[in-house]
């Protein structure tokens, strides 16, 4: 009861600070207070909601955020292959730790030119974004992987578990708590690596909506571009932290 | 004595240190346990108990000398999973209920369950209704008796048990040592108990193994006369009070002196 009620004065302390970072947004706005490049809300929330522009949105929509479900999928499932390759042959592990390490020490906006002329420039934006999201869950899954504890290894090994065995039923599960936290914080990074990506010239998506919207002065379209991306990438980063809860509760 | 279970020949057993020097934790240990005995092996922290314990778990290997069990490797039998282990920490898997945590050797093991064998091991151990619990949903006592019981699942040729109530208040731990005998009692399994309390060693043991400190020695080797079943009333005899009281000062030495 007392978990509860501490969980629901959370949930109304987080609603408050919505609001109330919604209102200075549209006070700022309607009075002008950082000058014309800041619009209220309402006049963004009218602009996304405007029938004419429907085609436009839901097109940049579509070809961004398919750019991040192929980074984040991409990116999932060659982190946990990597990381587990690293489990099963020990031998390669430092190597790999190091190889992941410099590709992490190579700036993905600086990475993204030469993936445009690499490869087919609408393949930039999933491919910067699975590189993020690749990062996150290496990292995640190498640390989880090491998650279990010396009395487990110990029971396993007295009661004569092979690789596998272990692998599956002990050090996999106990490496899910670590993963799923990675999985929710690379999808920020999903977002930022495909939006990165379509500035250097997909040829759609917001973040594209985005570079021409700046140079053309076009105001509000950039902010309702922020908007969208912004809200989906929160409402999707919310979604895993409910997740997270249900694996913590049961894996740990 | 009847034939052996676990045979320790002039075992020796070092760890390299970080700083390059040799620790000797046990150095030139005899030791036989016969079949079916229930052996406690007693003595202060840091002595090599748990090194002993460890070694006829297969899980380190000695540095001279031979350890046996019924004249196999300990690596064999863990192989063949013949040896049942528990410890002080509980090591039930978090994501298993207590039914799928006693059924884990039969898994491990690449054999079929055996609900009948579990549900019958839970009942040993006083957990029925625990079967869908998680080990967090339970007080620490019954972590160990499902830990107890996990330990038992395959009908282990030894049970090796390594301070498993070091970690439990005074009173529930008298109530395992009960329940201990009780489950003992009807599997009469090999058993080696480690443990730095000397009133559980007596009321569980047959035979007592007092170590010194390092490098670990064998200092005692005491059989212990009270008829089983042994009651909680034993405890209050005087010749266990005797019992204590030299076991205590074999523990340390220095209280000995006048």
């Amino acid at each position: 009861m007392i978990l509860r009620s501490e969980a629901m004065h959370r949930l109304v302390l987080g609603a408050v600070g919505v609001g109330l970072f919604l209102f200075i947004w549209q006070l700022v706005g309607t009075y002008r207070l950082a000058g014309m490049t800041w619009p209220p809300l309402s006049d963004v929330l009218i602009f996304i909601s405007d029938p004419a522009r429907q085609t436009l949105f839901v097109r940049a929509m579509g070809a961004s955020f398919t750019s991040v479900a192929i980074g984040y999928v991409l990116g999932i499932f060659c982190g946990v292959a990597v990381a587990m390759l690293g489990q099963v042959l020990p031998v390669a592990r430092p190597g790999l730790d190091r190889l992941v390490a410099v590709i992490h020490a190579v700036p993905l906006v600086a990475l993204a030119p030469i993936f445009m002329v690499l490869a087919n420039r609408d393949l930039t934006p999933p491919a910067i974004s699975a590189l993020g999201v690749f990062y996150m869950i290496y990292v995640a899954t190498t640390s989880g992987l090491k998650a279990a504890t010396h009395s487990h290894r110990d029971v396993f090994s007295a009661l004569g578990a092979n690789a596998a065995t272990r692998f599956f039923r002990l050090e996999l599960p106990a490496a899910l708590p670590a993963l799923v936290s990675g999985m929710k914080l690379a999808i920020p990074v999903a977002f930022i690596g495909a939006i990165v990506g379509e500035w250097f010239g997909a040829s759609r998506g917001l973040g594209l909506l985005m570079v021409s919207a700046m140079q053309n002065f076009q105001i509000p379209l950039l902010w309702s571009a922020v908007l969208i991306v912004t809200t989906a990438s929160l409402a999707l980063f919310g979604l895993m932290s409910l997740v997270e809860r249900l694996i913590y509760g049961r894996f740990r | 004595m009847t034939e052996a279970a676990i045979r320790l020949d002039r075992v020796s057993k070092s760890f390299a240190l970080d700083n390059g020097k040799q620790l000797t934790a046990l150095s030139e240990i005899d030791l036989t346990i016969g079949k079916g005995e229930f052996v406690a092996l007693l003595g202060p922290s840091g002595c090599g108990k748990s090194t002993i314990l460890r070694l006829a778990a297969a899980l380190e290997t000695p540095s001279t000398g031979r350890v046996s069990i019924e004249g196999r490797e300990p690596q064999s039998l863990s192989k063949a999973h013949r040896l049942g282990v528990a410890f002080q920490d509980h090591a039930l898997l978090p994501w298993l209920d207590i039914f799928a945590n006693v059924a884990l050797p039969f898994q491990v093991a690449g054999r079929k369950v055996d609900p009948s064998r579990v549900n019958e091991l839970i009942a040993l151990v006083g957990l029925e209704g625990f079967e869908k619990a998680r080990s967090r949903q339970l007080s620490g006592g019954m972590r160990q008796r499902a830990s107890i019981a996990r330990a038992l699942a395959l009908q282990p040729n030894v049970l090796l048990l390594d301070e498993p109530f070091g970690a439990l208040d005074a009173v529930t731990r008298r109530q395992m040592n009960l329940e201990l005998q009780r489950i003992w009692s009807a599997q009469q399994i090999t058993t080696l108990l480690v443990t730095h309390s000397v009133d559980e060693a007596l009321f569980l043991a047959d035979r007592v193994i007092v170590m010194s400190g390092r490098p670990g020695r064998i200092i005692r080797d005491i059989k212990i006369p009270f008829a089983r079943p042994r009651l909680p009333s034993v405890m209050r005899e005087p010749g266990f009070h005797a019992l204590v009281d030299e076991l205590t000062m074999a523990l340390e030495p220095e209280l000995a002196a006048p």
